[in-house]
């Protein structure tokens, strides 16, 4: 592990622990499953988002995802969820290894988050949640041709159109908070676990729509614009 | 109401958190050598394959695309295995052994090594590199008595012996 890496690795580590010590002294997670017996009715709407990091990532680096969910909300405590997304990369013959890759596929994940708060029926969220997600996607790879450096033949390397698919799952810890109105900022830390993967007959994949870059994507983030319906 | 307060702090920490995990990292793996390996073997009394040392002198070369010789392997002595590299792209390699004692008598074989190359891919911050698929392997037979396959699987692996090789008695 390089300096670098064992850095980033500390770094999250600490700022989760920071997250979850803070959500533990901002409710009270005795019972935060018991239903709360009020006369809030089951059904109180629906919420969508967008993930504005995916965006920014998308136009900072050469890969990144739309993405929109459908929330629905149950007596402010449980909150099935669908997020459905588009990811996208386009890697332009990299400087030192010459290699291409593209890529661009919906994905779509499903689950539920549970509202952490003792008082629920407010308009912020602390939250937990899991998430079942697959992508099916179609990769080019592609390397620009080079001569085999002891026998001097003339090597190529590449595929286009080559199928893969991944299931993967993730837990979720967020925020929600209400800005203006029906309007809802928020944001999600996220650790995925690879469930099952094809990666077709080159070995392996470099980004996978929704999932990121494979081997370093265990942890993600979202931040999130939301307007309650 | 209590949490409106921590909204902004909590909002601004998602931005920090987002911040601290956008560190990127090159993941390639350490160990990217792809060699074909050999074994040398003899039979025993009761006709068993054992490992064996080969006591004479052992040099490899090939012919590379442009008609030139290169060495593969120099002066290699008391060898029970070694390794050589295979073209990355080529259907068929043909690899020179020339195998001399102390006296300066020597043999001279060549082999013919065909395989299925396979592309392998780990990252576009990591070099191309291949595998390869061993489909036959024959030789001449002035010092070599037999050569076979033993595992077709040439990849980032180094443990395996890919190649057994039985040299004549003498040696």
């Amino acid at each position: 592990m390089t300096p670098l890496q064992r850095i980033c690795a500390s770094s999250s580590r600490i700022v989760i622990s920071l997250l979850l010590l803070l959500a533990s002294t901002t409710t009270y997670a005795q019972g935060f499953l018991k239903w709360e017996a009020d006369t809030v009715p089951l059904f109180r709407g629906f919420a969508v988002s967008g993930d504005l990091a995916g965006l920014l990532q998308l136009q900072l680096s050469d890969y990144g995802q739309y993405e929109a969910a459908l929330k629905l909300n149950l007596h402010d405590q449980y909150f099935p969820i669908v997020e459905v997304g588009y990811g996208k990369a386009h890697h332009k013959e990299d400087e030192v290894t010459g290699i291409s890759y593209r890529t661009q596929a919906p994905y779509y994940r499903l689950g539920c988050d549970v509202n952490l708060l003792k008082q629920k029926h407010t308009d912020n969220r602390v939250f937990v949640g899991l998430r079942y997600a697959f992508t099916s996607y179609k990769v080019d790879i592609s390397c620009r041709p080079f001569v085999d450096p002891f026998w001097l033949w003339d090597t190529s390397f590449g595929v286009k159109d080559e199928a893969c698919s991944q299931h993967w799952a993730e837990v979720v810890f967020g925020i929600d908070a209400s800005v203006m109105g029906p309007i809802h900022l928020g944001w999600t830390v996220r650790y995925r676990k690879r469930l099952a993967h094809h990666d077709g007959q080159m070995g392996k994949t470099w980004y996978v729509p929704g999932y990121g870059i494979q081997e370093s994507s265990r942890i993600g983030y979202t931040f999130n614009l939301s307007i309650d319906i | 109401m209590k949490v409106r307060h921590h909204g902004s702090p909590l909002l601004w920490g998602g931005v920090a958190v987002s911040f601290l995990l956008a560190c990127s990292s090159i993941e390639c793996p350490v160990q990217t050598t792809v060699a074909l390996n050999y074994g040398v073997y003899c039979r025993d009394a009761s006709g068993a394959e054992v490992v064996d040392t080969l006591a004479d002198t052992l040099y490899i070369w090939t012919r590379r695309k442009d008609g030139r010789d290169t060495l593969l392997m120099n002066r290699g002595v008391g060898l029970s295995s070694f390794s050589t590299t295979l073209s990355y792209n080529h259907p068929e390699d043909t690899i020179i052994m020339f195998v001399t004692d102390t006296f300066q008598t020597w043999t001279l074989d060549t082999v013919w090594l065909k395989k299925t190359d396979i592309p392998h891919f780990e990252s576009v911050d990591c070099s191309a590199h291949f595998f390869h698929q061993l489909d036959a392997v024959r030789s001449t037979h002035y010092g070599i008595d037999t050569i076979m396959i033993d595992n077709p699987s040439v990849t980032y692996d180094t443990t395996p012996t890919h190649l057994r090789i039985f040299f004549k008695n003498r040696y």
